[in-house]
């Protein structure tokens, strides 16, 4: 079937780039950036930046996890935003 | 002899009696310790009450509103979907949305999704159970009430629309920046979409389905999205998805029938400070593409026709709030834009070319709640058998949404 070799080059640059993430650094560019452009940049893709005071710093720690997975952040973005949330709150 | 028996129950009684003291004294005893011990432990005050690592929080949204078209003007129920989240550890996190709504006159009760998710690596989760399909970015991202733009949804977005929306299976997903490109991406296996094969209704002979449970064959779908960030403050995001599978019933003629569906979507977020607002700009263009199968013909009974069953929807959307302007009236208005093509194949009984336009005016009250007010026009032809077209012509909405 002449789709296959299209599925297996998705699946291909997929799997690579999984690899590539799991061996490479995460925080080069998240590094350079602060907590609060963090959470400008990445809760604006969608929706509008939450109010820190939506919740406490408990209920953040969940509320960040859940974002994580839904919006695909890497481990130091969620780390920083969830610090500038509770900072700010 | 009366005194024996005296002597004997005095010795008795005496006995008893040493037994409740020594009883009484273990009691004291044991006491007293936990009384030195409670005096020993740190003295409580609120600041030392530190949440456990199991955690659980409420979120959703709702949303409803009032329609008017060329035949009715109405109030619509909307729906109610709280998400339950329950944070078991650091690493495990489980999440369920479920959907309530008015359907008529009943209650329709359905699972949005429900899934664990467990932090493998800093870049990598693996998620199981019922999963929102990563397939492009409108049904993954953008269809919730207080974040989609607009009441309705794009062509072929619906319930029963061409696009996957969920289903049961597993994913690896993550992020992660490779030297200055950030980089999202998934990959999964699911039961993957059913073909209607037209035996019950012949109208809808070609259609593919998505969630139903259980699964028609032994076959998995896998399929997988990857999203690259080329700008440093990651405006600019385009994705590329695509999902494959066998669709046919187990031991039958359509058995060996596959689907190929495959999407590119655009993100462009970012600040004008000419015009102290917020540009937002998203854009998705999908295909599913069925190897071509016989079905039967609606309206002789015993014939089959063909059709090349391949569709394709896109959408564009634009909106523009004045976010940074002084005046706190007009710093909540957005105003939004947005069209939407869906084309099903030629020749199905389920055929459908339209376009849909709609220009919206939002008021938002706060971050996470807006009234939305919106006209929609729709032009072109509609099977009428699913397909995703829309129903009805022109329309205005009112309608308030809230994220919680």
């Amino acid at each position: 079937m002449k789709k296959i070799p299209i599925v297996i080059g998705l699946f291909a640059t997929i799997t690579t780039a999984a690899i590539i993430s799991s061996c490479a650094t995460t925080s080069d560019m998240a590094s350079l950036k602060s907590g609060a452009q963090l959470w400008g940049e990445n809760c604006l893709r969608c929706h509008n930046a939450p109010s820190p005071e939506t919740f406490s710093d408990t209920e953040w720690d969940v509320a960040i996890m859940h974002m994580r997975v839904r919006a695909n952040l890497t481990e130091d973005e969620a780390v920083k935003i969830a610090e500038f949330l509770k900072t700010a709150n | 002899m009366q005194n024996l028996y005296r002597q004997i129950l005095l010795l008795v009684l005496i006995g008893f009696s040493i037994h409740l003291n020594a009883q009484k004294d273990s009691a004291s005893q044991v006491l007293s310790t936990l009384d030195i011990q409670t005096a020993q432990l740190p003295k409580a005050t609120t600041n030392d009450w530190k949440p456990g690592k199991s955690r659980f929080l409420l979120r959703g949204y709702a949303h409803s509103g009032l329609e008017l078209t060329d035949e009715e003007f109405t109030f619509v129920g909307g729906s109610f979907n709280p998400l339950l989240i329950f944070r078991q550890s650091d690493r495990l996190l489980f999440e369920g949305e479920l959907e309530l709504e008015l359907e008529g006159n009943e209650l329709h009760l359905g699972l949005e999704y429900a899934n664990m998710s467990y932090l493998l690596t800093k870049s990598l989760t693996f998620r199981a159970g019922k999963i929102l399909i990563p397939f492009g970015t409108f049904i993954p991202n953008l269809h919730p009430a207080w974040i989609n733009k607009f009441p309705t949804r794009p062509l072929g977005a619906g319930h029963d629309g061409i696009l996957p929306g969920a289903d049961i299976g597993l994913e690896l997903r993550g992020a992660a920046y490779l030297g200055p490109v950030k980089t999202n991406y998934s990959l999964y296996a699911i039961n993957g979409p059913q073909l209607n094969d037209g035996s019950l209704e012949a109208e809808e002979g070609g259609l593919l389905h998505y969630d139903i449970v259980p699964d028609n064959n032994k076959n998995k779908a896998v399929g997988g999205r990857i999203g690259f960030f080329p700008m440093s403050n990651s405006a600019l995001e385009i994705g590329l998805s695509a999902l494959y599978g066998k669709v046919g019933d187990k031991d039958s003629r359509y058995e060996d029938v596959a689907a190929l569906l495959y999407a590119v979507d655009l993100s462009y977020v970012r600040n004008l400070p000419g015009i102290s607002s917020v540009l937002d700009i998203k854009a998705q263009y999908s295909v599913t593409d069925v190897e071509e199968a016989e079905f039967p013909e609606p309206d002789e009974l015993g014939e089959f026709h063909t059709f090349d069953n391949k569709s394709t929807t896109w959408f564009a959307q634009l909106s523009l709030r004045p976010a940074f302007v002084e005046n706190k009236f007009i710093q909540n208005l957005e105003i939004a834009g947005r069209y939407s093509s869906l084309r099903t194949p030629e020749g199905a009984p389920w055929e459908v070319d339209q376009k849909q336009w709609e220009v919206g005016l939002n008021y938002w009250l706060d971050w996470r709640t807006l009234f939305k007010f919106s006209y929609r026009t729709i032009s072109g032809e509609a099977g009428g058998h699913g397909g995703g077209a829309e129903e009805g012509g022109d329309a205005f909405f009112i309608h308030w949404a809230i994220g919680f």
